[in-house]
């Protein structure tokens, strides 16, 4: 089997070995939950509970209509305390509804989950419904709606689980690989029913080399794959950012999704296994997505390891309860997410949410912060971009203003990887340029926009 | 939690460990075996003028950023590499006073007048090394035999092998004025680089081990250097001179590997590379063959410096790249 790659792309420490070998701890007596009302990407939802009404846990809190919208449900049974804005893990203030375990009453259930249904023998319709009702949105971190995903206007041929966990540090996918491969296999053979594909493609890095015998055995048993269903591991290239959407396309199909299209212009869905996992339980248990598991590590937390906690669990619970240790005095950055592209929190009374695939705690070594210097020119950015954005050139057009330029060499098309910031020498912000510039551009065309009408 | 402020900020929150400084310490490590040889064969003259040029250097860009209120930038050594490049550029007998002024007017004049690192349009080594041959033609076309080498009882004054092949002569006459029995003797003597010339560029084995190593470490990559010697030789040949002599001769392969790779002055896409290569060495063999000067790269490289900000417009195909849709044909003429 051949190992494949795209173009570009770089190499940071990979440190995955520190939480790599823990098995997957999941934990349930949690002293509260703080579930942000909106998780997704798309349009806001509105909760359904009042406070001091009784949840049950799988029991929906929050929803509205529209297509770009996904329910919360409540991931504990108890008493809603308070519904207010808190910090999330995004870095904003977002509405929250807090709950507090609490028995169910006499001869009530403290679950509400919903009837399993077989993904092979129903509809489409049905499959989608339950996959917008279990509130699944992709778990790598974008948190896109999956029954949006998952209804592609396109016929699609390759159904692919993104299982590259190309961000450092983080092995929460790594644990899903070993743990429960039958459930990765599952998921992507109920995708495949769903959106008709012809061949699955479960995308592992290299450096994840011994979950593939797992995977494989794995295959080998399921019961779809047996009948005839074709889904087979693609062995990848450690390098950042291998797990982007398209550049996994790319390593696998060879075709480039065009500029300002989706995956399914090149026949392709891709999902992540967390996801997939919790596609495998809205069908099967009719479980709602309520847990999730993810990564802690990093320099200063002295217990790296793998969890599965309810959606909600403020991580500084955690860390008062004992179940994660920090050593404070060296703690010097808290990041929700990976190093690459995870979003850096002023402190870890945080929730997690549906997208949350890790939290570090960095150390002055690895959150070392640089001052910015002059471009020199080298044209690291250039050869690192995985779009071929000449960032370099693209770091002109938006400094000096010329916008007109700056989408021309492809502004618009930029991933927001950071590869380009992790190669340069001098330490320029280059995505933190683009992310802003993007805006700017996108505000400026909407303006010409609405002057031509 | 304590009170313990955390740091934020947008990621990426990890930074590769290269950066500016450890690549400019890595040009000077290069430059280190093509340094010793010149000093070596030139002995306290040479020693001389490069110590001169990187303290001139050095000096002149702190003085100059102090008067302007600008941040230091000794730490990132770019001056060092400067001052350096200059002096292997210069006749090891340059007088050191004109070495210092040198070393000032690339610093000063060549890049700091446009904004220091990263923002100067022409190499400042050369720019330096042009505005001292305009200057001072007799000193900076003045040669001295390399150690061990006598002068034949017949010249007036040493010259280089390209002064020798400008002025008429045959190789085998070239060769034996440098001790070499036969040209093929010759060509070996010259790629062991025991011939006069400047101080850094005689040695073609030194200047191409301290290319291969920037390019194995990826400080440069190899289209800027391959197009220029592609070019210099296939030009060379092309109008009926030896192409081998052509790479051996001069400062073609000092200038391919050192000079123009120089970052901040040739195009940053790699077809806007190739094309900058192939000018050099087109424009080298035309000033060898028909300009009044023996060797061509400083101002081939200077003059295709000028066009790199158009090479720059080369750029390559983003990831995904849709051709805009091409005007309906019925559309012609209809719409106006």
């Amino acid at each position: 089997m051949s190992i494949r790659t795209f173009r570009g792309g770089a190499h940071p420490p990979e440190r995955k070995e520190r939480s790599g070998n823990s098995p997957i701890e999941r934990l349930t007596a949690v002293s509260q939950v703080v579930i942000p009302v909106n998780q997704h990407f798309g349009a806001p939802i509105q909760p359904l509970v009042k406070i001091g009404e009784f949840v049950r846990a799988g029991q929906k809190i929050a929803d509205a209509d529209g297509r770009m919208t996904v329910p919360v449900h409540a991931s504990v049974a108890g008493i809603v305390k308070k519904i207010e804005p808190r910090l999330q893990s995004n870095n904003s203030e977002g509405l929250c509804i807090v709950i507090e375990p609490k028995e169910a009453p006499e001869g009530e259930s403290a679950t509400e989950f919903m009837p399993p249904l077989d993904p092979f023998s129903c509809t489409r319709e049905e499959g989608l419904a339950r996959i917008r009702a279990a509130g699944i949105v992709g778990m790598g971190g974008a948190g896109f709606p999956a029954h949006v995903k998952l209804a592609p206007t396109k016929p699609i041929t390759w159904v692919i689980a993104n299982a590259a966990e190309c961000e450092p540090y983080l092995t929460i996918d790594e644990r899903t690989l070993i743990e429960m491969p039958q459930k990765v296999v599952d998921g992507v053979a109920i995708v495949m029913k769903l959106v008709g594909a012809k061949e699955g493609v479960i995308a592992i890095e290299e450096n994840k080399k011994h979950a593939i015998p797992h995977v494989q055995k794995a295959i080998e048993e399921n019961p779809q794959v047996r009948a005839g269903m074709k889904i087979r591991i693609q062995e990848l290239k450690t390098k950042y950012p291998q797990g982007g959407e398209k550049m996994l396309i790319t390593a696998i199909t060879g075709k480039q999704v065009p500029s300002g299209g989706l995956p399914m212009d090149v026949a392709c869905v891709v999902q992540n296994v967390g996801t997939l996992c919790a596609i495998v339980d809205a069908f099967r248990e009719g479980k709602p997505l309520i847990e999730r598991g993810f990564t802690v590590t990093g320099g200063s937390c002295k217990t790296p390891k793998n969890i599965i906690a309810p959606i909600g669990t403020v991580v500084g619970d955690l860390v008062r309860a004992g179940t994660i240790e920090i050593d404070e005095a060296s703690l010097t950055k808290v990041i929700f997410g990976g190093p690459m592209m995870g979003v850096a929190v002023p402190g870890y009374d945080i929730p997690i949410q549906k997208n949350t695939s890790g939290v570090l705690f960095l150390n002055e070594e690895e959150a070392k912060a640089y001052e910015e210097d002059t471009c020199i020119r080298c044209g690291r950015c250039m050869r690192a971009c995985p779009m071929a954005l000449s960032p370099a050139l693209l770091a002109i057009a938006t400094e000096g203003g010329d916008y007109a330029d700056a989408e021309k060499i492809g502004l618009l098309d930029c991933i927001e990887c950071g590869t380009c910031s992790f190669v340069c020498p001098a330490h320029r912000h280059l995505v933190q340029r683009f992310r802003v510039g993007k805006q700017v551009l996108r505000a400026l065309k909407q303006k010409e926009a609405q002057n031509v009408r | 939690m304590s009170d313990k402020k955390l740091l934020l900020g947008s990621s990426p929150h990890a930074f590769s460990p290269v950066d500016t400084p450890r690549i400019m310490l890595s040009v000077i490590i290069a430059l280190i075996p093509a340094t010793a040889y010149g000093i070596y064969l030139y002995g306290v003259a040479a020693l001389g003028v490069v110590v001169t040029s990187v303290f001139f250097a050095v000096l002149s860009e702190f003085l100059f950023r102090k008067l302007l209120g600008e941040s230091f930038t000794i730490g990132n050594f770019s001056a060092m590499v400067t001052g350096l490049l200059l002096a292997l550029i210069l006749p090891p007998s340059t007088p050191l006073w004109m070495v210092a002024l040198g070393a000032v007017f690339s610093i000063v004049v060549a890049k700091e007048f446009f904004g220091g690192l990263g923002a100067n349009p022409f190499n400042p080594a050369l720019i330096g090394r042009a505005f001292l041959l305009m200057s001072f033609p007799a000193a900076i076309t003045s040669w001295s035999m390399p150690k061990g080498l006598a002068l034949p009882a017949d010249a007036l004054s040493t010259a280089t092998p390209l002064n020798l092949l400008k002025q008429g002569n045959a190789l085998a006459d070239v060769a034996k004025y440098f001790g070499a029995g036969d040209t093929g003797a010759f060509y070996r003597q010259l790629f062991m680089g025991y011939r006069s010339g400047c101080i850094g560029e005689s040695s073609i084995l030194l200047v191409l081990l301290g290319g291969l190593f920037l390019l194995g470490i990826g400080v440069i990559q190899w289209v800027v250097p391959v197009s220029v010697l592609a070019s210099t030789f296939v030009f060379s040949w092309l109008l009926g001179m030896d192409p081998v002599l052509s790479l051996l001769t001069g400062g073609i392969v000092f200038g391919a590997f050192f000079m123009a790779t120089d970052y901040a002055t040739r195009p940053l896409t790699p077809l806007g590379q190739a094309i900058f290569g192939i000018g050099i060495g087109l424009i080298t063999v035309l000033i060898r063959k028909y300009g009044g000067f023996p060797e061509g790269v400083t101002y081939a490289i200077l003059i295709m410096n000028a066009l790199t900000p158009f090479l720059n417009k080369l750029r390559v195909k983003k990831y995904g790249f849709v051709p805009p849709p091409k005007p309906a044909k019925t559309a012609k003429g209809g719409t106006k």
